[in-house]
């Protein structure tokens, strides 16, 4: 199957693009007209619900990816970036140019995971080809504690596997999305040996922080985002007028209907 | 090994495939490296392999390996990727671990999870790469690996696992564990043999026990210099697909970088270059390559290549020109010789000919040329290399180089190898893999004597690390321990040698013993005496030597007295022993016809272009006005201030090259090149007497030309066409019709070079059906051209070490044919030197070593006092000893710092300094340094390494300040061309006082 390439000179054209259109919506935003500054009204309400719909590709693609059933996960992935940063325009936007509320700390981590992303992919991408044969511990002379400790949590593994796929073989085996909703206990518990054995050959620890953690840091801001987007959703809805501090509740979902 | 208990349904051992690697082979030369980047067209920092030290740098060790994946039972990457299905999988058979780059997303998880950080990355197009075992390669019907079939010592193999451990442990190795994850690696490291362990002042065993902390020299890796790489997009094939560059037609040649001439074969798609791999049909090289051959791929690929003649518009130095048309630059330049000649003399055009040119270019159309024009000053690279093996062979055997051949039954039936200042595993690394391989298979002993820990030295028994400058002191205490205790082989001597008996006597009064030596060379007498009696004793030694011994002011001397160590003990003319200096040069020496060949009217200034710059400069002793240089001299030759001074004093400067380099800048007029495959040509002359013919196969870029043609079209404009002919522009042509045309070169013409599958015949034979010669001078032959009942081809037909006719040749120069012991002016000991008695701007005497007549200076070998030079400088503060020399072997002079991946694996300038003195000085590994000789100043990079001696640092030759990705100033800012072996011209380059510090901010 062809690779779908997504060349970093595209990410940097289409970053700077989106970039360059908040920065845009944030000076124009003055000369238009009443609606697109009001929180909520129909137009930046439309405008938030088509971010998320855009938004809810990358949660799609965190999804896919895991199932077992995206037949080209390069393709997603290339989807994730430009619906993400399509998203984070239209999120800018949505937000009626009110910054100094909590809602735009949404804002803030969209901006954030954008500025993770495509430094990853620009920059951090050297430092990823750069850890070839860089590691220390590689032909260090072998420790027979750590490997004691490794062998038992080998057998550990295997003993769960049996229970959570008898056909897997734990050589080549790490728990997936639907093992994780199907055996929710089991799958944990196999996660975190599996974890603990990372930790044992120190391999996150060998490469620089910004290569080890940047992920980790995405992916937990991506979900501390799915979490802010919900806490915004419940809270407008059903404490408007906590929302609205006082003033008018305008948002269209509850003034319309 | 791996412990992990194998459970049902996992592995199938019988068929798993591996990598062995051998740390006793490896040399670190990363040819495998170019293999795999060339085979699976990898760009700039994207790895599936890539060579480790095995050893930290502080253990006087270089033990390298060959790091990639270890298609592990357990693969962690693939555990890692979070995928689903995995983009990484393993194969259940083979248990080879494979990326799926069209599912990897570029998460890097992978990367990060492997232990062994074997799983490479490609930046730009944001996936993970591994070695994968070159599938698509073996599918094509290939036998083995890229990096299994090119690696020169055969450190790489590759087959069923099981297969190799059993070969691994008939042959009494053993696979080192390092299985510490409990991951089961399929790779097999095979341990280093641990013959003996001695770690004295003057001699070590290299580190062969469990390494520590495996690293690489800082600056290797440094992300400024690697990213001036990775921002260059690499030229075609690298980043193609492999159906895009699957060869149309592949074609047998040769590699004509450097002096192991490997064998290789060319693969073209439409015409295009695509892939250099070695030529697997040779029965001698066995497709073994260094990472040159491979790397010229990029050569010819270059952004970076001189394109079209070029005409200067900026001031000398600038670097600014014109394009101009070959017809005006050709016609230009002949009005401007000619005007040169009707002013000054024909003598006054110099010709600076590198080996870059190529062999029939350097011997036969500029030889030619010279001739036509009637200048003496035609000379090359040789007086900076070579010269003083070449006239001590000459003076010894009658001609020069050995007559051994690196056959089994010949250089691997020894049972000694030792080497003194040859660094044969980066200089010539396919052919010290088959000495390694000997060495191994046969149980042969290797002692390296070097001031540095070379890759050759690390594979040795013993390493001495000798004062620099003082072999000859050891090569004649060793000879004195020798006759003193009537080791030699007396019947040898009696019956081969003339003059024995005077040098025997004049060794002993001299009293040369190893108790003398010993203070001198840094190594303990009991030593030299122990390596005495073991090249005494050995079934067969062979004394490889080269620039460490040459490049002196007594290279001479010294390699006769090690050519007379080898004749003593009976290692000369037989299979098994001899003396080996590196190459043994083709006999090409084609004439003009005498009635065209002007009466030259003056000598030669010097043998050594280095001594053109007083002639260049104030016209004395006569004048040089132009000059045609084919190479970069401007970071070749010793005393770079002066040389470009003496540059921007030429009415006329012409430079012919593959890229703009130093010496471009200061030319007027600049002439694109053609090289290997583009013109058609030999190969470098090479230690085995191998004449490798390289067919042209396509066109040079743009409009550059062959350098025949360059010469043939100027000498048309000089009335030169009736022998430089128009039809001699065919390479093909010029071989057969002209440059064979002696008893030794007759039989190898292209018919016979066309005949076998490898192209190359080894000289000399006299006929088209003479059979080849691997081993000269054996007893009861007659050497090829000698009359019969001559073994050597001596005038006596003996070797000889001393006679009436030398001694009065020697005495011309003030000198004596009975080598007494001197060293260099500028060494940390007070020793005797030699003083030259005349000026390069002096007329001197007529060398009686050199054709045409040359002059030279009278000399003398002056004993130290409290003011000689050396202990004026010491009292400055020039505290150190620099040595120059070859960098490793990806790189060769100039040329290989315009390819992408020479500078990937060798970025900058370094210098290799021990870590007692690299403390003192306050300076870190991979730290930028100044040092500092009487001569000039020059910056490069830190690398801390034990080594070498703590008194010496070692800088390599090659980087210039005009290179596109990593430049720095050359080395020769620090040399002096004032010290010069009377009797060869050579320079000293290996031994002159420095001073290091850190350089500033």
């Amino acid at each position: 199957m062809q690779r779908n390439e997504f060349p970093d000179a595209r990410l940097l054209q289409l970053t700077a693009a989106a970039v360059l259109a908040i920065v845009l919506w944030f000076v124009i935003r003055g000369l238009l007209p009443e609606m697109w500054r009001t929180p909520g009204s129909p137009a930046l309400y439309l405008t938030g619900v088509a971010g998320v719909m855009l938004l809810l590709v990358p949660v799609a693609f965190v999804l896919v990816k895991r199932s077992g059933h995206g037949k080209d996960p390069v393709g997603w992935f290339n989807a994730h970036i430009v619906c993400s940063l399509a998203g984070m325009v239209l999120i800018a936007v949505h937000s009626g140019g009110f910054l100094r509320r909590p809602p735009a700390l949404l804002l803030l981590a969209l901006v954030a995971l954008a500025a993770l992303g495509v430094w990853a992919r620009a920059r951090g991408s050297r430092r990823m080809a750069a850890t070839f044969a860089s590691k220390a511990p590689a032909f260090k002379v072998p420790d027979a504690a750590t490997r004691e400790r490794l062998r038992a949590l080998i057998a550990e593994k295997r003993r769960l596997l049996a229970v959570l796929d008898p056909q897997a073989n734990e050589g080549t085996f790490s728990v997936n999305l639907p093992q994780l909703l199907r055996s929710p206990r089991l799958a944990l518990a196999y996660r975190k040996l599996a974890r603990e054995e990372s930790l044992l050959l120190g391999t996150r620890r060998a490469v620089s922080p910004q290569q080890a953690w940047w992920r980790p840091l995405h992916m937990a801001l991506a979900w501390l985002f799915v979490l802010g987007v919900v806490i915004h959703v419940i809270t407008v809805t059903f404490f408007a007028g906590y929302v609205a501090d006082g003033g008018p509740v305008t948002w269209w979902h509850l003034t319309a209907w | 090994m791996s412990d992990i208990v194998q459970m049902p349904g996992e592995q199938n051992q019988s068929e798993r495939l591996a990598l062995l690697i051998d740390l006793e082979r490896c040399t670190g030369c990363k040819s495998c490296e170019a293999a795999c980047k060339t085979e699976h067209r990898l760009g700039p920092g994207e790895y599936r392999n890539k060579v480790v030290w095995a050893s930290a740098l502080e253990e006087a060790g270089l033990a390298f390996l060959t790091l990639t994946c270890q298609h592990c039972e357990r693969p962690a990457c693939l555990r890692a990727c979070p995928v689903n299905p995995k983009a990484i999988q393993k194969d259940a058979v083979t248990g080879i671990v494979r990326v799926d780059e069209s599912r990897c997303t570029g998460c890097g998880e992978c990367v990060i999870a492997c232990p062994y950080s074997a799983m490479g990355y490609d930046a730009k197009g944001h996936h993970a790469v591994k070695c994968d075992l070159c599938v698509d390669r073996r599918a094509e019907g290939e036998a083995t690996t890229a990096c299994a079939s090119v690696c020169p010592t055969q450190a790489i193999r590759f087959g069923k696992r099981n297969e190799l451990l059993a070969h691994a442990e008939k042959s009494g190795r053993l696979p080192r564990d390092q299985d510490h994850f409990l991951l089961g690696p399929a790779t097999i490291y095979l341990e280093r043999t641990n013959p003996e362990n001695i770690s004295t002042a003057s001699a070590v065993t290299p580190a062969r026990a469990h390494p520590g902390e495996s690293r690489r020299p800082s600056f290797m890796d440094g992300l400024a210099a690697q990213a001036k790489v990775l921002d260059m997009p690499p030229a075609f094939p690298y980043g193609e697909s492999r159906a895009d560059t699957a060869p149309d037609r592949v074609v047998p040649g040769g590699c004509n970088i450097c002096f192991n001439c490997c064998t290789v074969k060319f693969h073209f798609k439409n015409n295009k270059l695509t892939r250099i791999t070695g030529n697997d049909e040779d029965p001698l090289l066995k497709g073994r390559v260094c990472p040159k051959s491979q790397l010229t791929l990029q050569m010819y690929h270059s952004e970076h290549r001189l394109l079209y003649p070029q005409k200067r518009v900026g001031a000398r130095g600038e670097g600014r020109f014109e394009r101009i048309s070959w017809d005006q630059a050709l016609d230009e330049i002949a009005e401007k010789l000619k005007k040169v000649r009707d002013e000054y003399g024909a003598e006054a055009l110099a010709m600076y000919i590198g080996t870059r040119t190529g062999a029939l270019d350097n011997l036969g159309y500029t030889r030619m040329f010279a001739q036509l024009w009637g200048t003496p000053n035609k000379g090359g690279t040789d007086p900076f290399c070579a010269t003083s093996k070449s006239v001590a062979y000459e003076l010894t055997q009658g001609r020069v180089g050995s007559g051994n051949s690196y056959t089994a039954e010949d250089l691997g039936s020894a049972g000694l190898y030792v080497y003194i200042g040859d660094n044969q595993a980066e200089t010539r690394p396919v052919y010290f893999g088959m000495i390694n391989d000997w060495r191994i298979s046969r149980g042969a002993k290797m002692i390296a004597v070097d001031p540095r820990l070379t890759a050759t030295a690390s594979k040795a028994d013993r390493w001495l690390p000798i004062r620099p400058g003082t072999d000859m002191a050891l090569g004649l205490a060793l000879a004195q321990h020798i006759l003193a205790n009537n080791l030699h082989d007396a019947a040898f001597c009696a019956e081969w040698i003339l003059g024995f008996e005077q040098w025997r006597e004049f060794i002993l009064q001299k009293n040369y013993t190893p108790e003398w030596a010993a203070p001198v060379t840094g190594i303990a007498a009991e030593e030299i005496k122990r390596l005495a009696g073991e090249i005494a004793a050995a079934d067969g030694c062979v004394i490889f030597a080269s620039r460490g011994i040459n490049q002196h002011t007594n290279g001479t001397q010294t390699n006769r007295v090690l050519m007379f160590l080898a004749a003593i003990t009976g290692n000369w003319g037989r299979r098994g022993g001899a003396y080996f200096n590196m190459t043994a040069g083709a006999p090409i020496a084609p004439n003009a016809p005498d009635h065209r060949r002007p009466k030259m009217r003056r000598h030669k200034v010097r043998l050594s272009p280095a001594g053109w710059t007083d002639a260049m400069l104030h016209g004395k002793p006569y004048p040089i006005r132009a000059l045609i240089a084919c190479n970069n001299p401007l970071a070749q030759w010793p005393g770079q201030d002066e040389a470009r001074a003496a540059f921007s004093a030429l009415d006329l400067m012409v430079h012919i090259e593959l890229f703009a380099n130093e010496t471009s800048a200061y030319a007027d007029y600049l002439l694109p090149a053609a090289s290997g495959i583009e013109k058609g040509e030999i190969g470098r002359s090479n230690d085995d007497r191998r004449v490798v013919w390289i067919d042209k196969m396509i066109d040079p870029p743009g409009e550059a030309k062959a350098d025949g043609w360059i010469w043939i079209e100027l000498g048309k404009r000089l009335g030169f066409e009736d022998v430089l002919q128009e039809r001699y522009k065919d390479t093909a042509v010029f071989w057969d019709e002209v440059c064979i045309d002696n008893r030794m070169m007759r039989g190898i013409t292209q018919k016979r070079l066309h005949s076998t599958p490898y192209r190359w015949v080894r000289q000399p034979v006299a006929s088209e059906v003479a059979p080849e010669i691997d081993t000269l001078y054996l007893e009861g032959t007659s050497a090829p051209g000698a009359p019969d009942g001559h073994r050597f081809p001596t005038a006596s037909g003996k070797l000889e070490f001393w006679t009436e006719a030398l001694e009065a040749k020697f005495n011309t120069l003030g000198l004596s044919a009975l080598p007494e012991f001197y060293s260099e002016r500028e060494q940390l000991l007070d020793l005797p030197y030699m003083e030259l008695q005349h000026s390069d701007a002096e007329e001197g005497v007529v060398s009686p070593f050199c054709s045409p007549a040359t002059g030279a200076s009278r000399a003398r070998i002056v004993a130290p006092d409290a003011n000689h030079p050396g202990a004026k400088l010491r009292a400055q503060g020039f505290d150190t000893e620099l040595v120059t020399g070859r960098p490793p072997a990806a790189h060769f002079h100039s040329w290989t710092h315009y390819f992408w991946q020479s500078q990937e694996m060798w970025p900058d300038l370094y210098c290799q300094i021990h870590p007692e003195k690299a403390a003192q000085l306050g300076i870190n590994d991979g730290e930028k340094v100044c040092v500092e000789s009487a001569h000039g100043k020059i910056e490069a990079m830190a690398w801390v390494h034990t080594g070498i001696r703590p008194t010496a640092v070692f800088i390599p030759i090659g980087w210039g300040e005009r290179q596109p990705y990593n430049p720095w100033r050359s080395v020769n800012f620090l040399t002096d061309k004032t010290q010069r072996d009377p009797i060869s011209d050579q320079t000293n380059l290996k031994v002159l006082l420095c001073r290091v510090s850190r350089a500033a901010g």
